[in-house]
């Protein structure tokens, strides 16, 4: 992958253009991206769903009020977008307007309601695939909230789960897991049956630290957030390592309109170095290299590939998203 | 007054952390008090509420924007090293750097975790880190003070306040030592110092700090400082610093009064001796025997005599009343996403006068007596009973099960009262408070042990009652 563009800056603000705590998004097949503003802490007025293209044209907002902690959202072949939220364990539905059509999994008996939904994704079949988190399980819904079938339970074996989070399909139909605490991505096939496990624990190549997100290409490669290691590993379709992302932002056109107004921090900013190579040795780890370094990724949640190929990375603690193209 | 083994653990628990719940103190009494002292000042391997959870339930304190007092204190309320934190509030206090000027939370955190690494080694490597901090350097304008145009702040506080205190040094030294701190900087400071006094954000969020040596911005000239001569760097000032017996008296000093007993407010200590000027003495002997080892004063203190004797001779601060209460209560050892409970806990610090990595100034905060007025107090007593009566709570449930089974099935009023002062680890309570509570339990009537619900309600009441007493303020 070679880096192409970055879109987004930070915005505290409960409404308008700007993110505070992106943490996923999906394509509208009209172009359109979707993307949840998490905001933080007793910060929930901001909460919402913000629209905008490519381009970076901000377009609009819905969902404010609606949301206490959104984790993930995926959208239909009529699209509508469907979008989890752990805290209230429901998946709330919006049509491509934004208009609120429908929610459910926190009704009916208490062992039939979902358990921190987080991942979710709609599969070639027609069915929505849910990550439960607390569960430790993957479901199978229809798009009106019936439970069809689950796999999986707490534990590391194969197709055990400690609090997966992001879960994709590839083009044969089959998903793919991010098993956040077992730090690995596991495979199954469309019926939910267990085909391998990539990573382990580690800081190498093909090593994962809380792996969120698990993106695939039209080629089969698979992209990772990388998250408790800030960045982004690419493996090929039989799982080897294949190229590490550790971001490479510049300013978005959005941060470039900000800094034109504001001359003392473009003028002092010009004369820094944000890309830091050496730190005390203190500071010698993933997350504080990501902290201190504005060009690279920090917290790095989400992947996601577009139509054309493209990798969108979401960082939540960066507010913004890198974008990369294919290199070849 | 004897000291009971348990009490003593009690004692120490309190001190060195936040105090004990009763299962702790059953481990604590099986080894002996000197082994007590030693496993308190192993602060190794701590374990506590891991930062991947944390991070995924609130994902802004993974930037560190916000809530870092909640980041913190989920530290303090889940170790199983609970002096590893207490350590490092006590050098918070004293070197107080705030939120409020510096608007990056990080790097605050990030000196926090230095008083980790450092607060328990000698003072002289301490002094040399705070020297380097990026937040204290900030804080206190360091990345203002250049070879030829010299900012005095922190030459200034690292002399008053920081180590020898006012008096023990003159105007002269100030300049001077300045001069020896020109180019501690940090990394992109002009730029990063001028986000943090706008507040910006702008364009991707707040950087955090590292410490930056500018060679070419340091004065390499002669200094004479403190009676010596030498073309000073900051290493050799602090080392000077260190060896003077006023930095010893000063630090002994600040070891007793929140180790110990509650000594007047820093300001005041020019003109108002010590209290017990020879235990300060003796912890400053010590400072200067163990070669500035703050481990070493620490071990000696919790051996001695005075401070076995100085049971609840302190009022708590309201972190270490908040903090021994939700320990008590056994409250956030798991975070929840949405879950900003621990949050709104930490700014109910605010009310009660101290509200964390914000302290009121460069002094830190007045403590002992001045930390109770009549707001505060209804503050902190609110705060507390409202959690031990609250019987959902695990810590809660904990207790009451404890005081049943010390009870058995036939007790009087009086020995409920007792068994719930022992489980919470309370003072002895007021006499006249005693009566009265014994006169409120028996009023109600005889307990039913059958009615599990009714009891466990009937004795939570009453820990919200002995929470409310004057005596749990103190430590």
């Amino acid at each position: 992958m070679k880096y192409l563009k970055t879109i987004g800056f930070n915005s505290n603000q409960p409404v308008g253009r700007g993110f505070n705590y992106p943490y996923d998004i999906d394509f509208c097949s009209d172009g359109r991206i979707f993307m949840i503003n998490r905001m933080g802490g007793m910060n929930k007025a901001g909460v919402r769903i913000q629209i905008f293209t490519f381009e970076e044209e901000w377009l609009e907002e819905f969902g404010s009020e609606e949301f206490t902690i959104p984790v993930c959202l995926s959208f239909d072949e009529d699209d509508n977008v469907y979008i989890t939220d752990e805290f209230l364990n429901e998946v709330k539905i919006f049509d491509p307007s934004g208009k609120f059509l429908r929610k459910w999994g926190n009704e009916g008996p208490e062992d039939a309601r979902i358990q921190g939904p987080a991942g979710i994704i709609h599969h070639p079949d027609g069915f929505v695939y849910l990550v439960e988190q607390f569960a430790n399980r993957i479901s199978k819904f229809t798009k009106d909230g019936e439970r069809i079938k689950s796999w999986g339970s707490e534990g590391s074996g194969a197709g055990q789960f400690k609090l997966p989070w992001g879960i994709t399909v590839d083009s044969s139909g089959n998903f793919y897991v991010s098993d956040w605490r077992n730090d690995r991505i596991q495979k199954f096939d469309p019926d939910g049956e267990f085909l391998e496990n990539f990573g382990e624990s580690g800081n190498g190549e093909g090593q994962f630290h809380r792996p969120s997100s698990v993106a695939v290409d039209s080629k089969g490669f698979m992209h990772v957030a990388d998250w408790g290691n800030e960045r982004v590993q690419v493996l090929d379709p039989d799982g080897a390592f294949y190229q590490m992302l550790e971001g490479e932002a510049t300013l978005s056109m959005w941060a470039e309109e900000w800094l034109k107004v504001n001359l003392d921090e473009f003028d002092l900013r010009r004369d820094s170095s944000l890309l830091i190579e050496d730190l005390p040795d203190h500071l010698k780890t993933a997350y504080h290299k990501a902290s201190q370094s504005e060009p690279v990724f920090w917290g790095p949640v989400s992947v996601k590939i577009d139509l054309e190929d493209r990798l969108y990375v979401t960082e939540h603690s960066r507010h913004r998203i890198q974008v990369f193209e294919q290199s070849n | 007054m004897k000291f009971s083994g348990r009490q003593l653990a009690a004692h120490l628990a309190r001190r060195a952390g936040f105090g004990a719940t009763p299962d702790e103190l059953d481990r604590y009494v099986e080894i002996s008090y000197e082994d007590l002292v030693e496993q308190f000042l192993d602060t190794s391997g701590a374990s506590y509420t891991p930062d991947d959870l944390i991070f995924r339930r609130h994902v802004d304190i993974h930037t560190m924007q916000g809530h870092v007092a909640a980041y913190w204190a989920y530290r303090m309320i889940s170790t199983d090293k609970p002096f590893h934190e207490k350590i490092a509030l006590f050098w918070h206090q004293i070197f107080a750097t705030g939120e409020n000027k510096l608007n990056n939370l990080g790097s605050l955190n990030n000196q926090v975790d230095m008083f980790r690494r450092h607060g328990l080694g000698r003072y002289d490597d301490l002094l040399v880190e705070l020297s380097k901090d990026p937040a204290m350097i900030i804080w206190l304008d360091n990345h203002d003070n250049h070879n030829g145009s010299i900012n005095e702040n922190y030459g200034r506080e690292i002399l008053e306040l920081f180590s020898m205190g006012v008096g023990n040094y003159t105007e002269e030294d100030i300049k001077e030592c300045s001069r020896a701190f020109t180019g501690w900087n940090v990394k992109n400071g002009e730029y990063l110092s001028k986000m943090a006094f706008k507040d910006s954000i702008w364009p991707y969020g707040r950087i955090q700090w590292h410490h930056e040596y500018r060679e070419d911005d340091h004065d390499d000239g002669e200094k004479q400082f403190l009676g010596e001569s030498g073309r000073f760097n900051g290493e050799e000032v602090v080392e000077i610093i260190c060896r003077q017996d006023a930095t010893a008296n000063f630090i002994a000093r600040h070891i007793y009064n929140f180790f110990v007993a509650d000594e007047v407010p820093v300001p005041q200590w020019g003109e108002t001796p010590p209290q017990d000027p020879e235990a300060v003495a003796f912890l400053a002997n010590a400072y200067k025997l163990y070669d500035h080892d703050i481990k070493s004063v620490m071990r000696v203190l919790f051996n001695s005599d005075f401070f076995k004797a100085a049971v609840f001779q302190r009022v708590k601060s309201p972190v270490e009343l908040i903090i021994g209460t939700l320990r008590a209560t056994g409250e956030y050892r798991v975070p929840v996403g949405g879950d900003v409970g621990l949050f709104g806990a930490m700014e109910e610090g605010k009310f009660m006068g101290q509200t964390l990595l914000d302290p009121p100034s460069v002094e830190g905060w007045h403590t002992g007596k001045e930390w109770i007025n009549s707001g505060a107090l209804v503050e902190r007593v609110n705060f507390a009973s409202s959690r031990v009566g609250d019987v959902s709570k695990p810590g809660v449930k904990s207790l009451i099960s404890r005081i049943v089974k010390i009870l058995g099935k036939d007790f009087s009023c009086t020995e409920l009262i007792d068994a719930s002062i022992e489980v919470l680890g309370t003072a002895q309570i007021d006499m006249s408070t005693r009566e009265t509570l014994i006169k409120e339990m028996e009023d109600e009537g005889s307990f039913n042990l059958d009615d599990q619900i009714g009891t466990e309600n009937r004795i939570a009441n009453l820990l919200t009652f002995l929470v409310s007493t004057p005596e749990f303020q103190l430590a």
